[in-house]
């Protein structure tokens, strides 16, 4: 591993491509966590994985059309959400299962299709791990406008959503119209996977949601921390995995996960850290 | 043998918290309730008794607007549910318990974010707003049945009875009229069934709950209810407890094989 230089290390933060790329690590750390925490308990952790994964399809069906992935992979993400939720409630099969069906159908169907386009192959690498230092201004405005979608949904919604996790039909008898606070859901955090892809790639993508809302289980005292802590954990691990990469001239999203490792690992090995953290009750 | 059929109900009085007029209900396209009229008096408590696949959970399911009445009505509160829909004001003043409040353990809630819910109306709003209300609320409804120490406990470190005593705690926190209960001690060993219904008839005084409940324990009936309903697929009697539950009823309601039974145990 090279030596550290700090004085290199601040100053490659002087060039906006890297000052792009923490602030759109830190934004995606903040919704991915602020979703994830609900991804998690809802036990919808391989949802956002295998979304990861099905976008793939979108994304190559758009490079054979000759349109940007930018463009294809939202209305895409949307689909798989609703398609997933359609699927759910008209068969009888588990939901891993199901979501198993999908993303592998998808991947197989994508890798034809790019194969194809026979042009793409140089490129399947960022697809895979995405680029986080070719973030554009246009990609940080989609994922501060999603960030903002999303923090009103958890905050307008909270309470329904911590009864609907806890015991549906409670939250039924209360008048909660679950189809629709689930569609909601659904349709975020696909939009939100989907947006990351460039940033992430397909195969880590799924990190951002669990591993900060993992961390954040292990350190909370009640359910409105632990909402606010996986946010919170999300975007110090972006800004933590950003400073190492640049130290280390390491692969920026792959040292972003490193660091959510360690901060999970961190939080499970000293559970008496919950000492320290201020009890909330809203 | 003191049945009143369905047809020779007592008319709605003025004071009616629930009233439920010919009401049928399918579950996947199957029958499940057929022509089921009742009405439940304000303060009374009120018991439904039948085997299982009778409909109890079904009936209590279309008050609660979450099945679809096929035939017939029911009127809450003096208002008409249309197509299951409950005005919101309606449904505050309605608490549910489930027949199993079974969690995910590993669910970071805790004892006073489940009290707060019973308090919050749930429509769009910040977790910040009333947030003073809502803890003095809370607190107060914790103390009145003895779990303040439980506050900051995760629901999934309670035992069955503290559980109990919570859910009890969230239908309290906010002034209700109609307690549903379905075979809410299940899971309740005998001492944790006796303090339960301790508690529960406590706070029906103070507060003035009308409470229908599904039980399976018909000397629990006998001792507190005012009334019973048996149901089977259909209303085949009501009436005060100790002339309801005579043996030639019970034997209409769960099959001649169970008085049976109860007569040598």
């Amino acid at each position: 591993m090279p030596a550290v230089d700090f004085e290199n290390t601040i100053a490659l933060f002087q060039y906006p491509f890297m000052q792009r790329a923490l602030i759109g690590g830190i934004v995606t750390g903040l919704t991915g966590g602020l979703l994830g925490s609900l991804t998690v308990v809802r036990q919808l952790s391989f949802f956002s994985d295998a979304l990861g994964h099905s976008t793939m399809l979108g994304i190559s069906i758009g490079i054979v059309c000759g349109l940007s992935p930018s463009v294809v992979v939202l209305p895409f993400a949307l689909l798989f959400a609703l398609g997933f939720n359609y699927l759910i409630e008209k068969t009888d099969l588990w939901t891993d299962a199901l979501l198993n069906l999908i993303y592998s159908s998808s991947l197989a169907i994508s890798v034809i299709v790019l194969s194809l386009s026979g042009t793409y192959q140089g490129n399947l690498n960022s697809l895979l791990f995405g680029d986080i230092l070719a973030l554009q201004p246009s990609d940080l405005i989609v994922d501060g406008a999603l960030l903002v979608a999303c923090a009103l949904f958890m905050g307008l919604t909270l309470r329904t959503q911590m009864l609907m996790t806890l015991h549906e039909p409670l939250a039924i008898a209360r008048g909660v119209n679950i189809k629709a606070h689930r569609n909601a859901f659904m349709v975020l955090l696909s939009l939100v996977v989907a947006t990351s892809i460039k940033a992430i790639g397909v195969l880590l993508v799924g990190a951002f949601i669990v591993i900060p809302a993992c961390a954040a289980r292990a350190l909370s005292r009640d359910f409105t921390s632990y909402v606010l802590l996986s946010a919170g954990l999300g975007a110090l691990s972006a800004a933590v995995g950003m400073l190492a990469s640049a130290a280390f001239n390491l692969p920026s999203g792959p040292s972003i996960v490193v660091a959510q490792l360690l901060l999970f690992l961190g939080a499970t090995a000293f559970p008496s850290t919950k000492a320290f953290l201020v009890e909330r009750h809203f | 043998m003191s049945v009143m059929s369905p047809q020779s109900l007592p008319l709605p009085s003025a004071n009616s918290v629930l009233e439920i007029d010919r009401l049928s209900v399918r579950r996947d396209r199957r029958p499940v309730l057929q022509d089921v009229s009742f009405s439940l008096s304000a303060g009374t408590d009120v018991a439904i008794v039948g085997p299982n696949g009778a409909g109890k959970s079904t009936l209590v399911q279309a008050i609660l607007g979450i099945l679809p009445c096929e035939e017939g009505q029911v009127k809450l509160l003096g208002q008409t549910l249309a197509n299951g829909q409950i005005p919101s004001a309606i449904r505050d003043q309605v608490a549910y318990l489930p027949q199993n409040f079974l969690v995910d353990r590993r669910i970071p809630l805790t004892v006073s974010e489940l009290v707060s819910l019973g308090w919050d109306k749930l429509g769009l709003q910040f977790p910040w707003a009333r947030a003073k209300a809502r803890r003095l609320a809370v607190r107060s409804a914790l103390e009145r049945v003895g779990a303040s120490k439980l506050a900051s406990r995760f629901i999934s470190d309670l035992s069955g009875g503290q559980t109990k005593r919570v859910l009890l705690a969230y239908c309290l926190v906010r002034s209700r009229q109609l307690l549903i209960l379905d075979e809410a001690p299940a899971g309740l060993d005998v001492r944790g069934e006796a303090d339960f219904y301790q508690l529960l008839y406590e706070l029906k005084a103070e507060q003035g709950w009308t409470i229908l409940q599904i039980s399976h324990d018909l000397d629990m009936v006998r001792r507190h209810c005012d009334r019973v309903i048996c149901l089977n697929r259909r209303l085949l009697c009501q009436g005060v407890p100790e002339t309801t539950l005579a043996p030639e009823n019970l034997s209409a309601t769960y099959g001649s094989e169970f008085v049976r039974y109860r007569h040598h145990h």
